[in-house]
This record gives C-alpha cells, structure tokens and sequence, in this order.
C-alpha cells in the first residue's frame, strides 16, 4: 500500500485536457472520473507511442526518433493507425531535383522563323537549335 | 472538489480556443517520452511537435467516442464507465487494465476525502451500473 501517495497526480494539467476535450462542442458535461481517466489514458497513449517509435528507430541504428519512426510506429498498430494516420504530416518531402535538363533555347514550333531570317538576304537560313 | 458545471459563461461558446490551449505542454509530452526512451535516446524536435498533436487527436477521439454512448443512454454527463467502453470499443483495450486500477485508486482517495461511502448505490437519472455521475465533482 502507498500510503506516502496521498493523491492522484495526473502527469498532464487537468485543465488543460478539459479544454482540449471541450473543443468538441457536443461534449457536455464531464465527470471527473472520466476527466482523470482520460488524462491518465493520454498518458499511457504517449508512452505507448514514444516507445514504439523508439523500437523503430533501433530498428534503423538511430539514437534520435524522428517522423519516420512515428509514422511506422503509428502504421504497425492498427487501432491507432485508423485514427491518426491521416493527421500525421505527410512524408518528409524530397528536395525537387530537375531531371529533365531545361535548354533555355526549345526548339519553335515548326514553321516558326526566327526574326532575322526576315532580314538575312540570300540565305534565308532558319536556325533550330 | 465543486467544480462548477460546463456553462456558456466560460467563455469557449465562441468556439475561440487560443492554439496553445489545444495541446498539452511540451514539456510534459518531452518528460514523459524520455522516460519510454533508452538511456542514451533522443527525439527529434519535428517527432516531439507531432507527438503533441497526437495526443491532443487522441484525447478528441476517445471523448468523442465516450460522449456518444452517454448520448445514446441519455444521460448529459459523460462518465467513467463511458470512458472505459470508449477504449474498449476503439481497440485500446490494453489500458483496460491500468485504467481500471487507477479508477479504483481514485475512488478509494476520493471517497476519503469526502468522507462518504457512496459508490453507484444513490439512485439517480445518470446512473448506469456504474459510478454514480451525479454526485461526483462535474467538469
């Protein structure tokens, strides 16, 4: 028995998660059994979802967890992934590589003369680059 | 504990929320999640954001769920038994468990220091087999 455990000390501030919860504007009135309850689940979730990102992130030989690691984390359990797949933000963009290489001379469309085809005399020479 | 019911007068009918007060603070978030994490690990920064985010989805989900069934009993406080079939029905039954120990830990200091004994026997509208909603502090 804990008896040097006077109260329940919620990890989170209660009023804080009341807030949250009440952002839905049908939710009335909440007990505070229900109150703690979902504070102290919160709790558990947050623990769940730091070690499982972990896991991954050892899976990958890395000390630091990253988005990655939460979003695999987040895939591999399926209740949670139904959830919370969507909100996560997307993949870590690539940086945009150009692979077409982009001549700044395209080629006219055909039966374009170029303007000083007008003013070459004799040879009227139509250049496509 | 007599925290005053829900009432327009709390100034959230606006539906103004300030960003900050959607989210727990990030320094219990980074706490807690050091603890889950080996001696020598990190999370990254961008990780930490989305962590908090989550658990913000997280607390919505779950008290969404939690508030229909108490809808659908017709009953206007949403209560602990609501929350513990809440997770149940969305596949956290894993924390059944620990929820159901906390709950009854709550209960035991709670009733101590309210000096009663009443646990579910009063009989009121918000009864549902389970604690009573009624004469418990409202949120």
């Amino acid at each position: 028995m804990a008896e040097e455990e006077e109260t329940i000390r919620p990890e989170f501030p209660i009023t804080r998660v009341k807030k949250i919860m009440k952002v839905d504007k049908d939710i009335n009135k909440i007990n505070s059994e229900a109150l703690h309850l979902v504070t102290y689940s919160t709790e558990l979730f947050l623990r769940f979802l730091a070690e499982k990102s972990s896991v991954v992130a050892a899976e990958k030989k890395r000390k630091t967890v990253n988005l990655d690691h939460l979003r695999t984390a987040v895939k591999r359990h399926q209740p949670t992934r139904e959830f919370l797949l969507d909100s996560l933000p997307l993949p870590s963009a690539q940086p945009v590589r150009v692979t077409k290489t982009v001549s700044d001379k395209k080629p006219p469309p055909v039966g374009t003369r170029r303007i000083d085809a007008f003013f070459s005399k004799g040879k009227a020479k139509v250049d496509s680059p | 504990m007599a925290d005053t019911p829900s009432s327009p007068g709390g100034g959230e009918s606006g539906g103004s929320v300030r960003e900050q007060d959607r989210y727990l603070p990030i320094a219990n978030i980074s706490r807690i999640m050091k603890r889950a994490l080996p001696p020598n690990g990190k999370i990254g920064k961008d990780a930490k954001d989305t962590v908090q985010e989550c658990v913000s989805e997280f607390i919505s989900f779950v008290t969404s769920e939690a508030s229909d069934r108490c809808q659908k009993e017709k009953r206007k406080t949403v209560n602990g038994e609501d929350l513990l079939w809440a997770m149940t029905t969305l596949g956290f039954e894993d924390y059944l468990e620990p929820l159901k120990l906390y709950l009854a830990r709550y209960r035991e200091l709670e009733g101590d220091n309210k000096g009663s004994g009443k646990s579910g026997d009063s009989n009121n509208r918000d009864a549902a087999g389970g604690a009573s909603g009624e004469d418990l502090p409202v949120v």
